[in-house]
Protein backbone atom coordinates (compact mmCIF):
# COMPACT_ATOMS: atom_id res chain seq x y z
CA UNK A 1 0.00 0.00 0.00
CA UNK A 2 2.78 2.27 0.88
CA UNK A 3 5.12 1.45 -2.21
CA UNK A 4 1.60 1.93 -4.08
CA UNK A 5 1.27 5.45 -2.40
CA UNK A 6 4.77 6.71 -3.21
CA UNK A 7 5.16 5.03 -6.76
CA UNK A 8 1.78 7.16 -7.51
CA UNK A 9 3.21 10.30 -6.11
CA UNK A 10 6.16 9.79 -9.08
CA UNK A 11 6.04 12.10 -11.34
CA UNK A 12 7.41 9.81 -14.12
CA UNK A 13 5.13 7.25 -13.23
CA UNK A 14 2.12 9.64 -13.39
CA UNK A 15 3.44 10.72 -16.64
CA UNK A 16 3.24 7.23 -18.36
CA UNK A 17 -0.18 6.10 -16.94
CA UNK A 18 -2.06 9.37 -18.20
CA UNK A 19 -0.48 8.69 -21.51
CA UNK A 20 -1.59 5.37 -21.62
CA UNK A 21 -5.39 6.50 -20.17
CA UNK A 22 -5.45 9.80 -22.34
CA UNK A 23 -6.52 8.37 -25.36
CA UNK A 24 -9.30 6.43 -23.50
CA UNK A 25 -10.74 9.54 -21.76
CA UNK A 26 -10.68 11.55 -24.83
CA UNK A 27 -12.52 8.95 -26.66
CA UNK A 28 -15.34 8.48 -24.35
CA UNK A 29 -15.59 12.27 -23.34
CA UNK A 30 -16.33 12.81 -27.43
CA UNK A 31 -18.61 10.37 -27.43
CA UNK A 32 -20.55 11.50 -24.12
CA UNK A 33 -20.39 15.60 -25.87
CA UNK A 34 -21.62 14.44 -29.42
CA UNK A 35 -24.48 12.61 -28.03
CA UNK A 36 -25.54 14.65 -25.32
CA UNK A 37 -24.88 17.76 -27.32
CA UNK A 38 -27.38 16.61 -30.39
CA UNK A 39 -29.64 15.28 -27.94
CA UNK A 40 -29.56 18.64 -25.80
CA UNK A 41 -29.96 20.55 -29.16
CA UNK A 42 -32.52 18.58 -31.09
CA UNK A 43 -34.74 15.70 -29.14
CA UNK A 44 -34.98 17.90 -25.71
CA UNK A 45 -38.53 19.25 -25.63
CA UNK A 46 -39.16 22.59 -24.87
CA UNK A 47 -40.23 24.04 -21.24
CA UNK A 48 -43.62 24.98 -20.89
CA UNK A 49 -42.26 27.85 -19.44
CA UNK A 50 -39.07 28.60 -20.61
CA UNK A 51 -38.79 27.26 -24.02
CA UNK A 52 -36.14 26.24 -25.92
CA UNK A 53 -33.51 28.54 -23.23
CA UNK A 54 -34.01 25.29 -21.30
CA UNK A 55 -30.98 23.76 -23.62
CA UNK A 56 -28.75 26.34 -22.37
CA UNK A 57 -29.29 24.04 -18.89
CA UNK A 58 -27.05 21.20 -20.52
CA UNK A 59 -23.89 23.59 -20.31
CA UNK A 60 -24.58 25.91 -17.45
CA UNK A 61 -25.59 22.67 -15.09
CA UNK A 62 -22.73 20.50 -15.77
CA UNK A 63 -19.98 23.58 -15.57
CA UNK A 64 -21.93 25.06 -12.40
CA UNK A 65 -21.86 21.09 -10.85
CA UNK A 66 -17.99 20.83 -11.43
CA UNK A 67 -16.96 24.14 -10.26
CA UNK A 68 -17.99 23.33 -6.53
CA UNK A 69 -15.36 20.33 -6.85
CA UNK A 70 -12.28 22.50 -7.52
CA UNK A 71 -11.89 24.03 -3.52
CA UNK A 72 -12.69 20.54 -2.12
CA UNK A 73 -10.21 19.03 -4.55
CA UNK A 74 -7.93 21.60 -3.87
CA UNK A 75 -8.13 21.21 -0.29
CA UNK A 76 -7.40 17.59 -0.80
CA UNK A 77 -4.33 18.03 -2.57
CA UNK A 78 -3.23 20.81 -0.40
CA UNK A 79 -3.17 18.40 2.31
CA UNK A 80 -1.45 15.67 0.75
CA UNK A 81 1.34 18.55 -0.19
CA UNK A 82 1.54 19.50 3.26
CA UNK A 83 1.77 15.77 5.02
CA UNK A 84 3.51 14.05 2.51
CA UNK A 85 5.43 15.97 0.82
CA UNK A 86 3.95 15.02 -2.57
CA UNK A 87 5.31 16.41 -5.55
CA UNK A 88 2.52 15.49 -7.79
CA UNK A 89 -0.18 16.19 -5.67
CA UNK A 90 1.00 20.02 -5.51
CA UNK A 91 1.30 20.24 -9.74
CA UNK A 92 -2.11 19.08 -9.74
CA UNK A 93 -3.39 21.67 -7.23
CA UNK A 94 -1.29 24.63 -9.33
CA UNK A 95 -3.14 23.30 -12.58
CA UNK A 96 -6.24 23.39 -10.99
CA UNK A 97 -7.04 27.07 -9.33
CA UNK A 98 -7.11 28.62 -13.08
CA UNK A 99 -8.48 26.04 -14.40
CA UNK A 100 -11.55 26.35 -11.71
CA UNK A 101 -11.25 29.82 -12.21
CA UNK A 102 -12.40 29.23 -15.86
CA UNK A 103 -15.08 26.83 -14.91
CA UNK A 104 -16.52 29.05 -12.50
CA UNK A 105 -16.66 31.84 -14.72
CA UNK A 106 -18.06 30.03 -17.90
CA UNK A 107 -20.88 28.64 -15.02
CA UNK A 108 -21.55 32.62 -14.36
CA UNK A 109 -21.40 33.89 -17.55
CA UNK A 110 -23.75 30.94 -18.95
CA UNK A 111 -26.29 31.48 -16.05
CA UNK A 112 -26.32 35.16 -16.48
CA UNK A 113 -27.29 34.72 -20.38
CA UNK A 114 -30.00 31.97 -19.12
CA UNK A 115 -31.12 34.66 -16.66
CA UNK A 116 -31.77 37.23 -19.07
CA UNK A 117 -34.33 35.77 -20.56
CA UNK A 118 -35.71 33.57 -17.60
CA UNK A 119 -35.16 36.63 -14.79
CA UNK A 120 -35.52 39.10 -17.33
CA UNK A 121 -31.61 40.78 -15.88
CA UNK A 122 -28.24 39.58 -16.44
CA UNK A 123 -27.92 39.34 -13.06
CA UNK A 124 -29.34 39.44 -9.81
CA UNK A 125 -28.20 38.61 -6.08
CA UNK A 126 -29.35 35.55 -5.84
CA UNK A 127 -27.63 33.29 -3.37
CA UNK A 128 -26.25 31.00 -6.07
CA UNK A 129 -24.76 33.49 -7.87
CA UNK A 130 -23.37 35.75 -5.18
CA UNK A 131 -21.73 31.97 -3.52
CA UNK A 132 -20.22 31.34 -7.54
CA UNK A 133 -18.85 34.85 -7.59
CA UNK A 134 -17.10 34.71 -3.79
CA UNK A 135 -15.74 31.66 -5.14
CA UNK A 136 -14.16 32.92 -8.33
CA UNK A 137 -12.64 35.48 -6.30
CA UNK A 138 -11.02 32.87 -3.73
CA UNK A 139 -9.75 31.18 -6.94
CA UNK A 140 -8.03 34.40 -7.80
CA UNK A 141 -6.65 34.80 -4.94
CA UNK A 142 -4.68 31.44 -4.64
CA UNK A 143 -3.95 32.04 -8.34
CA UNK A 144 -2.24 35.59 -7.39
CA UNK A 145 -0.47 34.61 -4.28
CA UNK A 146 1.36 31.58 -6.24
CA UNK A 147 2.18 34.04 -9.18
CA UNK A 148 3.91 36.57 -6.50
CA UNK A 149 5.73 33.81 -4.49
CA UNK A 150 8.61 33.16 -6.21
CA UNK A 151 10.22 30.30 -4.34
CA UNK A 152 8.48 27.10 -5.75
CA UNK A 153 8.79 25.23 -2.26
CA UNK A 154 7.32 28.46 -0.46
CA UNK A 155 4.57 29.21 -2.99
CA UNK A 156 3.47 25.35 -3.24
CA UNK A 157 2.57 25.36 0.56
CA UNK A 158 1.29 28.25 1.47
CA UNK A 159 -0.77 27.91 -1.65
CA UNK A 160 -1.84 24.70 0.01
CA UNK A 161 -2.71 26.46 2.99
CA UNK A 162 -4.89 29.09 1.55
CA UNK A 163 -6.71 26.21 -0.22
CA UNK A 164 -7.84 24.28 2.96
CA UNK A 165 -8.45 27.54 4.59
CA UNK A 166 -10.31 28.94 1.40
CA UNK A 167 -12.12 25.56 1.18
CA UNK A 168 -13.53 25.98 4.52
CA UNK A 169 -14.76 29.22 3.87
CA UNK A 170 -16.22 28.86 0.74
CA UNK A 171 -19.01 26.29 2.95
CA UNK A 172 -19.33 29.03 5.40
CA UNK A 173 -19.35 31.71 2.16
CA UNK A 174 -22.46 29.30 1.06
CA UNK A 175 -24.05 28.71 4.19
CA UNK A 176 -24.32 32.75 5.25
CA UNK A 177 -25.16 33.34 1.95
CA UNK A 178 -27.99 31.47 0.94
CA UNK A 179 -29.50 32.56 4.76
CA UNK A 180 -28.85 36.45 3.27
CA UNK A 181 -30.78 35.87 0.17
CA UNK A 182 -33.62 34.26 1.92
CA UNK A 183 -33.97 36.64 4.13
CA UNK A 184 -33.81 39.43 1.51
CA UNK A 185 -35.95 37.90 -1.20
CA UNK A 186 -39.45 36.12 -0.17
CA UNK A 187 -40.65 32.98 -1.32
CA UNK A 188 -41.44 32.91 -5.24
CA UNK A 189 -38.33 33.99 -6.64
CA UNK A 190 -37.43 31.34 -9.12
CA UNK A 191 -34.74 29.20 -8.31
CA UNK A 192 -32.83 27.35 -11.12
CA UNK A 193 -33.21 24.35 -10.53
CA UNK A 194 -36.64 23.47 -10.63
CA UNK A 195 -37.65 21.11 -7.91
CA UNK A 196 -41.04 19.80 -10.06
CA UNK A 197 -40.25 16.36 -11.15
CA UNK A 198 -38.66 16.35 -14.46
CA UNK A 199 -39.42 13.79 -17.33
CA UNK A 200 -36.43 11.39 -18.34
CA UNK A 201 -36.56 13.18 -21.82
CA UNK A 202 -34.81 16.28 -19.43
CA UNK A 203 -32.98 14.80 -17.29
CA UNK A 204 -31.38 11.73 -19.06
CA UNK A 205 -29.29 13.87 -21.25
CA UNK A 206 -28.29 16.09 -18.75
CA UNK A 207 -26.71 13.31 -16.55
CA UNK A 208 -25.26 12.41 -20.30
CA UNK A 209 -23.88 16.21 -20.31
CA UNK A 210 -22.52 15.93 -16.79
CA UNK A 211 -20.77 12.96 -17.38
CA UNK A 212 -19.01 13.97 -20.96
CA UNK A 213 -17.89 17.84 -19.24
CA UNK A 214 -16.46 15.72 -15.98
CA UNK A 215 -14.41 13.74 -18.68
CA UNK A 216 -13.70 17.36 -20.47
CA UNK A 217 -12.47 18.20 -16.80
CA UNK A 218 -10.45 15.53 -16.46
CA UNK A 219 -8.61 15.75 -19.44
CA UNK A 220 -8.03 19.10 -19.31
CA UNK A 221 -6.36 18.83 -15.94
CA UNK A 222 -4.31 15.99 -16.92
CA UNK A 223 -3.09 17.46 -20.17
CA UNK A 224 -2.30 20.54 -17.92
CA UNK A 225 -0.55 18.55 -15.42
CA UNK A 226 1.83 16.84 -17.49
CA UNK A 227 2.97 20.03 -19.27
CA UNK A 228 3.72 21.01 -15.27
CA UNK A 229 5.73 17.75 -14.99
CA UNK A 230 7.75 18.28 -17.85
CA UNK A 231 8.50 22.01 -16.58
CA UNK A 232 9.61 20.84 -13.58
CA UNK A 233 11.14 17.78 -13.84
CA UNK A 234 13.29 19.04 -16.48
CA UNK A 235 16.66 18.06 -15.27
CA UNK A 236 15.13 14.49 -14.70
CA UNK A 237 16.86 11.76 -17.50
CA UNK A 238 13.68 10.41 -18.59
CA UNK A 239 12.61 14.10 -19.35
CA UNK A 240 15.75 14.64 -21.00
CA UNK A 241 15.00 11.67 -22.97
CA UNK A 242 11.21 12.59 -24.11
CA UNK A 243 12.96 16.10 -25.25
CA UNK A 244 15.82 14.07 -27.43
CA UNK A 245 13.22 11.90 -29.04
CA UNK A 246 10.46 14.52 -29.97
CA UNK B 1 20.42 35.93 32.65
CA UNK B 2 19.45 32.85 34.21
CA UNK B 3 17.98 29.67 32.44
CA UNK B 4 14.50 30.36 33.59
CA UNK B 5 12.09 28.41 31.46
CA UNK B 6 8.71 30.65 31.13
CA UNK B 7 5.52 28.83 30.83
CA UNK B 8 3.93 29.16 27.85
CA UNK B 9 1.12 31.82 29.63
CA UNK B 10 3.80 34.00 30.53
CA UNK B 11 4.92 33.83 26.79
CA UNK B 12 1.73 34.87 25.77
CA UNK B 13 1.31 37.88 28.12
CA UNK B 14 5.04 38.53 27.20
CA UNK B 15 4.18 38.95 23.56
CA UNK B 16 0.69 40.80 24.05
CA UNK B 17 2.16 43.29 26.39
CA UNK B 18 5.15 43.83 23.64
CA UNK B 19 2.98 44.70 21.30
CA UNK B 20 0.73 46.84 22.86
CA UNK B 21 3.80 49.17 24.31
CA UNK B 22 4.78 48.92 20.57
CA UNK B 23 1.79 50.43 19.74
CA UNK B 24 1.87 53.06 22.49
CA UNK B 25 4.93 54.23 21.73
CA UNK B 26 3.99 54.16 17.55
CA UNK B 27 1.20 56.19 18.09
CA UNK B 28 -0.03 56.28 13.79
CA UNK B 29 -0.68 52.39 14.42
CA UNK B 30 -3.64 53.20 16.55
CA UNK B 31 -4.30 56.59 15.00
CA UNK B 32 -4.63 55.81 11.26
CA UNK B 33 -7.04 52.86 11.26
CA UNK B 34 -9.25 54.93 13.08
CA UNK B 35 -8.98 58.25 11.15
CA UNK B 36 -9.71 56.04 8.13
CA UNK B 37 -12.96 54.60 9.29
CA UNK B 38 -13.83 58.24 9.96
CA UNK B 39 -13.05 59.42 6.60
CA UNK B 40 -14.34 56.48 5.06
CA UNK B 41 -17.79 56.93 6.66
CA UNK B 42 -17.46 60.26 5.96
CA UNK B 43 -17.83 59.79 1.99
CA UNK B 44 -20.88 58.30 1.90
CA UNK B 45 -23.01 61.03 2.69
CA UNK B 46 -21.25 62.90 -0.08
CA UNK B 47 -21.06 60.42 -2.71
CA UNK B 48 -24.82 58.95 -1.78
CA UNK B 49 -26.71 61.36 -0.45
CA UNK B 50 -26.81 63.75 2.56
CA UNK B 51 -30.93 62.88 2.96
CA UNK B 52 -31.59 61.85 6.25
CA UNK B 53 -33.85 59.21 5.15
CA UNK B 54 -31.65 57.78 2.61
CA UNK B 55 -28.85 57.68 5.03
CA UNK B 56 -30.47 55.75 8.31
CA UNK B 57 -31.07 52.94 5.75
CA UNK B 58 -27.42 52.78 4.62
CA UNK B 59 -25.69 53.40 7.53
CA UNK B 60 -25.03 49.87 9.22
CA UNK B 61 -23.97 48.80 5.79
CA UNK B 62 -21.64 51.34 5.78
CA UNK B 63 -20.34 51.26 9.07
CA UNK B 64 -19.40 47.38 8.70
CA UNK B 65 -17.60 48.27 4.94
CA UNK B 66 -15.99 51.24 6.80
CA UNK B 67 -14.86 48.65 9.83
CA UNK B 68 -14.22 46.29 7.20
CA UNK B 69 -11.69 48.53 5.33
CA UNK B 70 -10.23 49.95 8.13
CA UNK B 71 -9.28 46.35 9.34
CA UNK B 72 -8.07 45.48 6.16
CA UNK B 73 -5.84 48.77 6.05
CA UNK B 74 -4.04 48.43 9.54
CA UNK B 75 -3.42 44.17 8.52
CA UNK B 76 -0.63 45.33 6.75
CA UNK B 77 1.21 46.70 10.43
CA UNK B 78 0.46 43.19 11.98
CA UNK B 79 3.91 41.14 10.98
CA UNK B 80 5.18 43.58 8.99
CA UNK B 81 7.92 45.26 11.26
CA UNK B 82 8.60 42.41 13.00
CA UNK B 83 9.29 40.81 10.03
CA UNK B 84 12.18 43.32 9.29
CA UNK B 85 13.78 43.71 12.35
CA UNK B 86 13.79 39.81 12.72
CA UNK B 87 11.58 39.74 15.96
CA UNK B 88 9.01 37.47 13.94
CA UNK B 89 11.62 34.33 13.37
CA UNK B 90 12.93 34.82 17.73
CA UNK B 91 8.90 34.08 17.86
CA UNK B 92 9.10 30.82 15.60
CA UNK B 93 11.91 29.66 17.33
CA UNK B 94 10.63 30.06 20.53
CA UNK B 95 9.44 26.55 22.47
CA UNK B 96 6.11 27.89 23.48
CA UNK B 97 3.46 26.66 20.38
CA UNK B 98 3.18 29.05 17.44
CA UNK B 99 -0.48 29.39 18.32
CA UNK B 100 -0.83 31.27 21.38
CA UNK B 101 2.22 33.65 19.83
CA UNK B 102 0.10 34.17 17.32
CA UNK B 103 -3.22 34.39 19.62
CA UNK B 104 -1.06 37.08 21.41
CA UNK B 105 -0.66 39.51 18.64
CA UNK B 106 -3.91 38.82 17.33
CA UNK B 107 -5.44 40.08 20.25
CA UNK B 108 -3.01 42.94 20.72
CA UNK B 109 -3.36 44.32 16.80
CA UNK B 110 -7.50 43.84 17.83
CA UNK B 111 -7.17 45.82 20.91
CA UNK B 112 -4.87 48.71 18.77
CA UNK B 113 -6.59 48.68 16.17
CA UNK B 114 -10.19 47.44 16.12
CA UNK B 115 -11.33 48.49 19.29
CA UNK B 116 -11.11 52.08 18.87
CA UNK B 117 -13.43 51.52 15.58
CA UNK B 118 -15.69 49.99 17.25
CA UNK B 119 -15.77 52.56 20.23
CA UNK B 120 -16.40 55.26 17.77
CA UNK B 121 -19.09 53.62 15.65
CA UNK B 122 -21.84 55.16 17.88
CA UNK B 123 -20.88 58.39 16.78
CA UNK B 124 -20.54 57.86 13.44
CA UNK B 125 -23.81 55.74 13.46
CA UNK B 126 -25.50 59.02 15.07
CA UNK B 127 -23.79 61.30 12.29
CA UNK B 128 -25.33 58.62 9.26
CA UNK B 129 -28.93 58.68 11.32
CA UNK B 130 -28.77 55.17 11.99
CA UNK B 131 -32.30 55.09 13.57
CA UNK B 132 -32.07 54.66 17.39
CA UNK B 133 -33.24 50.53 17.82
CA UNK B 134 -30.12 49.60 15.60
CA UNK B 135 -27.61 51.36 18.32
CA UNK B 136 -27.15 48.60 20.22
CA UNK B 137 -27.48 46.10 17.47
CA UNK B 138 -24.46 47.88 15.44
CA UNK B 139 -22.22 48.08 18.86
CA UNK B 140 -22.16 44.87 19.57
CA UNK B 141 -22.21 43.04 15.98
CA UNK B 142 -19.00 45.30 15.51
CA UNK B 143 -17.64 44.40 18.67
CA UNK B 144 -17.71 40.62 18.34
CA UNK B 145 -17.23 40.64 14.62
CA UNK B 146 -14.05 43.13 14.25
CA UNK B 147 -12.11 40.35 16.30
CA UNK B 148 -13.02 37.82 13.47
CA UNK B 149 -12.12 40.42 10.65
CA UNK B 150 -8.42 40.15 12.68
CA UNK B 151 -8.21 36.73 12.82
CA UNK B 152 -9.35 36.37 9.11
CA UNK B 153 -6.84 39.07 8.13
CA UNK B 154 -4.12 37.50 10.11
CA UNK B 155 -4.13 34.48 7.39
CA UNK B 156 -3.55 36.47 4.39
CA UNK B 157 -0.79 38.94 6.06
CA UNK B 158 1.15 35.61 7.19
CA UNK B 159 0.75 34.28 4.12
CA UNK B 160 2.09 37.40 2.06
CA UNK B 161 4.84 38.52 5.17
CA UNK B 162 7.74 38.33 2.79
CA UNK B 163 6.31 39.94 -0.29
CA UNK B 164 7.25 43.71 -1.18
CA UNK B 165 3.76 44.90 -2.79
CA UNK B 166 1.46 43.35 -1.11
CA UNK B 167 -1.80 46.16 -0.75
CA UNK B 168 -3.72 44.46 -3.23
CA UNK B 169 -3.25 40.57 -3.21
CA UNK B 170 -3.81 40.89 0.80
CA UNK B 171 -7.17 42.35 0.19
CA UNK B 172 -8.14 39.38 -3.02
CA UNK B 173 -7.20 37.05 -0.22
CA UNK B 174 -9.25 38.23 2.65
CA UNK B 175 -12.16 39.97 1.55
CA UNK B 176 -13.83 37.48 0.03
CA UNK B 177 -13.13 35.58 3.21
CA UNK B 178 -15.00 38.26 5.17
CA UNK B 179 -18.08 37.85 3.86
CA UNK B 180 -19.49 35.56 6.27
CA UNK B 181 -18.41 38.05 8.87
CA UNK B 182 -20.49 40.96 7.27
CA UNK B 183 -23.88 38.96 6.25
CA UNK B 184 -23.76 38.08 9.66
CA UNK B 185 -23.45 41.99 10.97
CA UNK B 186 -25.81 43.80 8.55
CA UNK B 187 -28.38 41.49 8.81
CA UNK B 188 -28.41 41.71 12.56
CA UNK B 189 -29.06 45.43 12.18
CA UNK B 190 -31.89 44.97 9.76
CA UNK B 191 -33.61 42.18 11.50
CA UNK B 192 -33.17 44.15 14.64
CA UNK B 193 -35.22 47.07 12.53
CA UNK B 194 -37.94 44.60 11.77
CA UNK B 195 -38.21 44.02 15.14
CA UNK B 196 -36.72 40.50 15.38
CA UNK B 197 -34.55 39.63 18.61
CA UNK B 198 -31.00 40.53 18.36
CA UNK B 199 -29.87 37.40 20.35
CA UNK B 200 -29.53 34.88 17.56
CA UNK B 201 -27.60 36.90 15.36
CA UNK B 202 -25.09 37.09 18.36
CA UNK B 203 -24.79 33.62 18.67
CA UNK B 204 -24.00 33.14 14.75
CA UNK B 205 -21.37 36.07 15.38
CA UNK B 206 -20.04 34.57 18.27
CA UNK B 207 -20.15 30.77 16.73
CA UNK B 208 -18.00 32.49 13.77
CA UNK B 209 -15.81 34.47 16.28
CA UNK B 210 -14.94 31.26 17.97
CA UNK B 211 -14.39 28.80 15.04
CA UNK B 212 -12.07 31.58 13.59
CA UNK B 213 -10.40 32.03 17.27
CA UNK B 214 -9.75 28.20 17.37
CA UNK B 215 -8.66 28.07 13.73
CA UNK B 216 -7.39 30.95 12.33
CA UNK B 217 -4.12 31.19 14.34
CA UNK B 218 -3.48 27.83 13.23
CA UNK B 219 -3.56 28.41 9.80
CA UNK B 220 -1.76 31.87 10.44
CA UNK B 221 0.95 30.01 12.53
CA UNK B 222 1.43 27.31 9.20
CA UNK B 223 1.64 30.12 7.46
CA UNK B 224 4.26 32.01 8.95
CA UNK B 225 6.18 28.97 9.44
CA UNK B 226 6.13 28.43 5.06
CA UNK B 227 6.67 32.23 4.44
CA UNK B 228 9.45 32.94 6.85
CA UNK B 229 12.81 31.25 6.77
CA UNK C 1 -35.85 8.42 -33.83
CA UNK C 2 -36.23 11.50 -36.17
CA UNK C 3 -40.19 11.92 -35.17
CA UNK C 4 -38.98 13.09 -31.90
CA UNK C 5 -36.92 16.12 -33.38
CA UNK C 6 -38.04 19.18 -32.32
CA UNK C 7 -37.66 21.32 -35.26
CA UNK C 8 -39.35 21.17 -38.31
CA UNK C 9 -36.69 23.21 -40.06
CA UNK C 10 -33.29 24.15 -40.32
CA UNK C 11 -34.00 27.74 -39.93
CA UNK C 12 -36.17 26.62 -37.11
CA UNK C 13 -33.50 24.96 -35.20
CA UNK C 14 -31.41 28.03 -36.13
CA UNK C 15 -33.86 30.44 -34.81
CA UNK C 16 -34.24 28.10 -31.57
CA UNK C 17 -38.25 29.63 -31.01
CA UNK C 18 -36.93 33.03 -30.36
CA UNK C 19 -34.33 32.50 -28.33
CA UNK C 20 -31.36 32.47 -30.56
CA UNK C 21 -28.83 34.67 -29.16
CA UNK C 22 -29.15 32.89 -25.18
CA UNK C 23 -28.87 29.13 -26.75
CA UNK C 24 -25.95 29.42 -29.62
CA UNK C 25 -24.22 32.35 -27.43
CA UNK C 26 -24.20 30.03 -24.67
CA UNK C 27 -22.92 27.04 -26.86
CA UNK C 28 -20.53 29.07 -28.88
CA UNK C 29 -18.68 30.10 -25.93
CA UNK C 30 -18.58 26.39 -24.80
CA UNK C 31 -17.21 25.02 -28.09
CA UNK C 32 -14.50 28.16 -27.90
CA UNK C 33 -13.88 27.64 -24.36
CA UNK C 34 -13.57 23.77 -25.02
CA UNK C 35 -11.15 24.17 -27.63
CA UNK C 36 -8.34 26.76 -26.33
CA UNK C 37 -8.99 24.42 -23.13
CA UNK C 38 -7.62 21.24 -25.33
CA UNK C 39 -5.29 23.39 -27.87
CA UNK C 40 -3.66 25.52 -25.45
CA UNK C 41 -1.32 22.54 -23.44
CA UNK C 42 -0.93 20.40 -26.80
CA UNK C 43 0.85 23.69 -28.03
CA UNK C 44 2.50 24.35 -24.61
CA UNK C 45 3.87 20.47 -24.59
CA UNK C 46 5.38 21.07 -28.12
CA UNK C 47 6.53 24.10 -26.94
CA UNK C 48 8.57 22.94 -23.73
CA UNK C 49 9.89 20.18 -25.05
CA UNK C 50 11.33 22.71 -28.07
CA UNK C 51 12.92 24.51 -25.34
CA UNK C 52 14.00 21.34 -23.46
CA UNK C 53 15.94 19.93 -26.69
CA UNK C 54 17.43 23.26 -27.45
CA UNK C 55 18.87 23.34 -23.99
CA UNK C 56 20.22 20.03 -24.17
CA UNK C 57 21.80 20.89 -28.06
CA UNK C 58 23.47 23.71 -26.14
CA UNK C 59 25.13 22.13 -23.78
CA UNK C 60 26.43 19.61 -25.59
CA UNK C 61 27.93 21.65 -27.84
CA UNK C 62 29.69 23.67 -25.52
CA UNK C 63 31.06 20.12 -23.83
CA UNK C 64 32.24 19.02 -26.65
CA UNK C 65 33.94 22.85 -27.50
CA UNK C 66 35.56 22.73 -23.84
CA UNK C 67 36.75 18.97 -24.52
CA UNK C 68 38.63 19.98 -27.59
CA UNK C 69 40.28 23.12 -26.11
CA UNK C 70 38.45 25.73 -28.51
CA UNK C 71 37.35 27.78 -25.43
CA UNK C 72 39.79 30.30 -25.43
CA UNK C 73 37.07 32.77 -25.50
CA UNK C 74 36.33 32.14 -22.36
Amino acid sequence: MWLWFSKLGSPKWFYELSGKWLPWLIAVMSLLLIIGIVWALLFVPPDYQQGNTIRIMYIHVPFASISLAFFPLMAVAGTITLVWRMKLADMVAKTAAPLGAWFTALALISGSIWGSDIWGTWWIWDGRLTSMLLQFFLLIGVISLRSALEDTEAASKACAVLSIVGCINVFVIKFSVDWWNTLHQPAGSFSLADDAPNPPEVWVPLVVMILAIYCFFAVSLILATRNEILVRERRAQWVEDLACNS
Amino acid sequence: MSAVTTTTGAAFIATLRRDLLIAYKKKHDVVNPFMFFLIVATLFPIGISPEPERLGEIAAGVLWIAALLAAMLSMDSLYRSDFEDGSLEQLLLSPHPLYFMVLAKNIAHWLVSGLPVVLVSPLIAYMLNLPDEAYLAVFLTLLIGTPVLSLLGSIGVALTVGLGSRGLILAVITLPMSVPVLIAGTMAVQQTLNGAPLLGYLAILGALLLGSLALAPLASAAALRITVN
Amino acid sequence: MFENVQFSSLSDFFAMGGYAFNVWSVYLLFVVFFAINLAVPVIRKKQILREQKRRLVLAQESRVRRETGNDTVL
